[in-house]
């Protein structure tokens, strides 16, 4: 190791997050080089001095105690929520969704009209990102659309108008069945380069409820019709990607 | 993780990692006061979200939201740019003081100046490098948990943690707070 790739990784070992093995390979240079150990020890004196120094602010007493009482109260009259297991989402989603101030308020309303669509807003994209977090998006590799659309029948109460754009460069890459409220719903799966777009077909009643467009943390999502029924697009695709196949899907009959 | 109540599971977490939360509002907001509104508005969010949290260190999630919390305390504030109390005031004119007389100062300094000089230099530093130096040195926290603090990739932690370290330490150097250290 020399001395260029060892300083490199000598804050890495300072904070324990090397591996093993090259931990050993730049302990080897350190006994060699009085340079990093330097580096190595000024480090060590700037943590010192940061902890010795830099004293940990504690919690007063008074936060404690009203952090607590809230705790309690809420304890004692809590009645059992159901849980929504479709809902849990990746963390960092959440992380992303509680950061999002503006977004925040939009989506957390509960009691304005547009609360519906809020719901729905959050489903639609909780699906399309637990769907990228877990293996596979898809619970039927497409191999064409005949193998597609047969087997959503028996699962759902109309299964979608499914068409393959691969020679348009959106490829079919299969389905799956999620949630949109106490709704099972068809999602069809495509792939346009290294972009993953899901397309929600929704029923005629909820149709209404999806936005135009909603973008959320790179994410879009975006109101289409497939086949004459409402569907709702979420993906990472740019605007023009977007819509050359938002107007593709509702040219398919 | 969240068997009988989600909101029990952030109620402990909140708790028990609540030093930790009022100790990075601190660093961030300068202002007691407003650390402690801070992690109050975090408590309050993370209750709210509790249903949602689904796995994923528990610790950097409520941390997120607390960081969350004082950012938007930040921004508002200088929106208002009303004056805003802040206690252990950083002291400008000591930060200022001429190198001829660090020598001397080094000598005399006792704790409670350097404690002084240490808080003057750490608040001095942007943001961004302070809050990871506090989440890596004090608060002990991995590269992967300060990443899914701040939202940031990695090598972000990384190239901030460095820089600041390289700022605060010649900070100190060049007034005389920190010794130089001497070689193995
Ligand atoms: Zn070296």
């Amino acid at each position: 190791m020399d001395c260029k790739a060892a300083s490199e990784l000598l804050p890495l070992y300072f904070d324990g997050e090397l591996d093993r093995a090259t931990g050993r390979e730049f302990e080897a240079h350190l006994d060699e080089c009085a340079d990093c150990r330097a580096a190595l020890i000024e480090l060590d004196a700037l943590r010192h001095t940061l902890r010795k120094d830099a004293p940990r602010f504690s919690a007063p007493d008074a936060l404690r105690a009203r952090i607590e009482k809230e705790a309690a109260a809420a304890a004692s009259h809590q009645a059992p929520r159901t849980q929504r297991p479709w809902l849990a989402m990746a963390a960092s989603w959440v992380l992303a969704f509680v950061a999002g101030g503006a977004t925040l308020a939009a989506w957390n309303h509960g009691t304005s009209p547009a609360d519906g669509q809020s719901q729905l807003t959050r489903d639609l994209f909780a699906s399309h990102w637990r769907a990228l977090a877990a293996t596979s998006p898809i619970d039927v590799v497409s191999t064409d659309q005949h193998t597609v659309k047969p087997w959503f029948a028996g699962k759902i109460a109309t299964a979608p108008v499914v068409e393959d754009f691969a020679t348009e460069g959106y490829a079919l890459i299969g389905g799956r069945i999620d949630y949109a409220g106490s709704e099972r719903i068809p999602v069809l799966v495509y792939r346009h380069g290294k972009h993953v777009i899901d397309v929600f077909v929704l029923p005629t009643t909820m149709g209404t409820g999806a936005p135009e467009s909603i973008q959320m943390q790179g994410y879009v999502l975006e109101a289409a019709t497939l086949g004459g029924q409402p569907a709702a697009i979420v993906s990472d695709m740019d605007q023009a990607e977007l819509a050359r196949f938002r107007n593709l899907l509702s040219t398919s009959k | 993780m969240m068997s009988t109540s989600s909101r029990a599971f952030v109620d402990d977490l909140a708790l028990s990692h609540l030093d930790a939360a009022y100790n990075l509002g601190r660093w961030l907001l300068g202002s007691e006061q407003d650390a402690a509104d801070a992690v109050h508005d975090a408590y309050v969010r993370a209750a709210r979200s509790s249903e949602t949290y689904a796995g994923g260190n528990a610790r950097a999630w409520w941390l997120a939201i607390v960081r969350n919390c004082c950012l938007a305390r930040l921004a508002l504030r200088n929106k208002e740019k009303r004056n805003v109390a802040i206690d252990d005031n950083p002291v400008a004119a000591e930060h200022w003081m001429p190198r001829a007389e660090a020598d001397e100062i080094e000598e005399r300094l006792d704790s409670s100046r350097r404690r002084q000089m240490i808080t003057v230099h750490l608040r001095n530093l942007p943001e961004h490098f302070r809050e990871v130096l506090i989440l890596r040195e004090i608060e002990e926290l991995s590269y992967r948990e300060i990443a899914d603090v701040l939202q940031t990739p990695i090598g972000t932690v990384m190239s901030r943690l460095a820089r600041g370290r390289a700022l605060l330490q010649k900070a100190l150097t060049d007034n005389g707070t920190m010794e130089i250290p001497h070689g193995l």
